[in-house]
């Protein structure tokens, strides 16, 4: 039976709360439904306080900004990045691990959130969500999973996970569609990393932010990590 | 040709789209922020970004919460990018008096008044909740937190809100 101070502490984190309980209790308590009324009207006036005006403006996005001559400027530009492509991909191509370790460490920077250190799991249906996505799953043992997304990384979705261990958060992504001949290390922008390969899945990038951290630390943590990864198909 | 054809289709439906939400997604930013101004750059800034990702976005109906969760990290970046100046609540609220003194009524002012004093981390799930209509667990994901620590937090929003506005406070549970 729900108490005066359960039904109104839990009626001041949501006072639309439509919870039987809580509809129960306010029924039979003239004290709570006086409470609840007064907590109402506070709530009306929050609202249209939280409604600042926005003054009235369209919308002008630069890449909606066309013309003529923005279009030539364009093709005289796209020319010149052929020739640079044409230079650079041959670079690329003699480099493809060093490549995909920049995108890894740059995909870093649009998630500055999932490196909160955290003991909150991600609940299993979305951490499941993002795990089915890629044909796998984690094994009760692999730790706290934090942060769980299903991320554009090179033209696939990938799962971007952040893993709570004893050195901190540790970022993981699972590359199906990166095989990778051999393990590299890189230590780059503060992020200290290694890709791993996976025979026949692909590799997995592990990260970690503090770049001080122990030698080898990364590269321990990666082998836990691909221990307690089991491949559905 | 027709790929063009499809790309401008493509250019106006999103222009649109950040049309419609652009009330919200600025009153979002701007209580995030307290500032009108940095408010309109991380909008700006967002649906550019929202642009460049936009195939990640698989569900039209769920581009507000798509575009807030852009807005967030946009504006966590500005202070990665570079340290924003220190400035004392009631600077904030006398720089931004015009968009706060807009409401005729002066309980209204009140309670903006009581939100810009309001601790980041209160008045960001309120925002969410009453302004943007999310649920606790939406604001859980969001905000990466358990729910009952959500629910904590908006307790405590509504409890410094209503203190500070005078509200009568002799029914309120007692901690």
């Amino acid at each position: 039976m729900m108490d005066h101070r359960q039904y109104r502490s839990a009626i001041m984190a949501d006072p639309h709360d439509a919870d039987p309980d809580l509809l129960a209790h306010r029924g039979s308590c003239a004290e709570c439904r006086a409470f609840t009324e007064q907590l109402l009207r506070f709530e009306a006036r929050l609202e249209r306080a939280l409604r600042v005006d926005i003054p009235t403006k369209a919308v002008v996005l630069p890449f909606a900004r066309k013309g003529a001559q923005e279009t030539r400027r364009w093709m005289a530009m796209a020319a010149s990045l052929l020739l640079a492509l044409v230079i650079a991909g041959g670079v690329w191509l003699t480099l493809p691990q060093r490549s995909l370790a920049a995108a890894v460490v740059a995909h870093m920077a649009d998630e500055p959130y999932a490196w909160q250190l955290t003991d909150v799991p991600v609940p299993d249906a979305e951490l499941n969500a993002v795990l089915e996505d890629s044909k796998l799953r984690l094994k009760p043992d692999a730790g706290v999973v934090s942060y769980a997304r299903s991320c554009n990384f090179r033209g696939h979705k990938v799962p971007h996970l952040v893993v709570q261990t004893q050195s901190g958060p540790v970022t993981v992504m699972v590359l199906v569609h990166e095989a990778v001949r051999k393990s590299m290390q890189f230590d780059e922008h503060g992020y200290r990393g290694t890709i791993v390969p996976v025979p026949g899945h692909g590799s997995i990038a592990v990260l970690m932010r503090d770049a001080s951290s122990r030698s080898g630390e990364v590269e321990r943590i990666a082998a836990r990590v691909d221990d307690s990864i089991v491949w559905t198909r | 040709m027709n790929d063009e054809v499809g790309g401008n289709q493509r250019r106006a439906r999103f222009q649109a789209l950040c049309q419609s939400l652009r009330p919200d997604l600025l009153r979002f930013a701007f209580w995030l922020s307290r500032d009108r101004a940095l408010a309109e750059d991380v909008v700006q800034e967002s649906m550019l970004r929202a642009w460049k990702a936009r195939d990640s976005l698989l569900d039209e109906t769920a581009a507000k919460p798509w575009l807030l969760t852009i807005i967030r990290r946009e504006y966590a970046r500005t202070f990665e990018r570079k340290r924003l100046p220190t400035v004392s609540v009631d600077e904030l609220v006398a720089k931004e008096e015009p968009m706060l003194a807009a409401a005729e009524e002066q309980n209204i002012n009140d309670v903006r008044a009581a939100l810009m004093k309001l601790p980041d981390e209160y008045r960001e799930p309120l925002v969410l909740q009453v302004l943007m209509g999310y649920s606790t667990a939406e604001i859980a994901r969001e905000l990466e937190l358990s729910g009952p620590a959500v629910l904590t937090r908006l307790y405590r929003a509504r409890q410094q809100l209503r203190a500070a506005c005078g509200e009568d406070l002799s029914l309120d549970p007692q901690e």
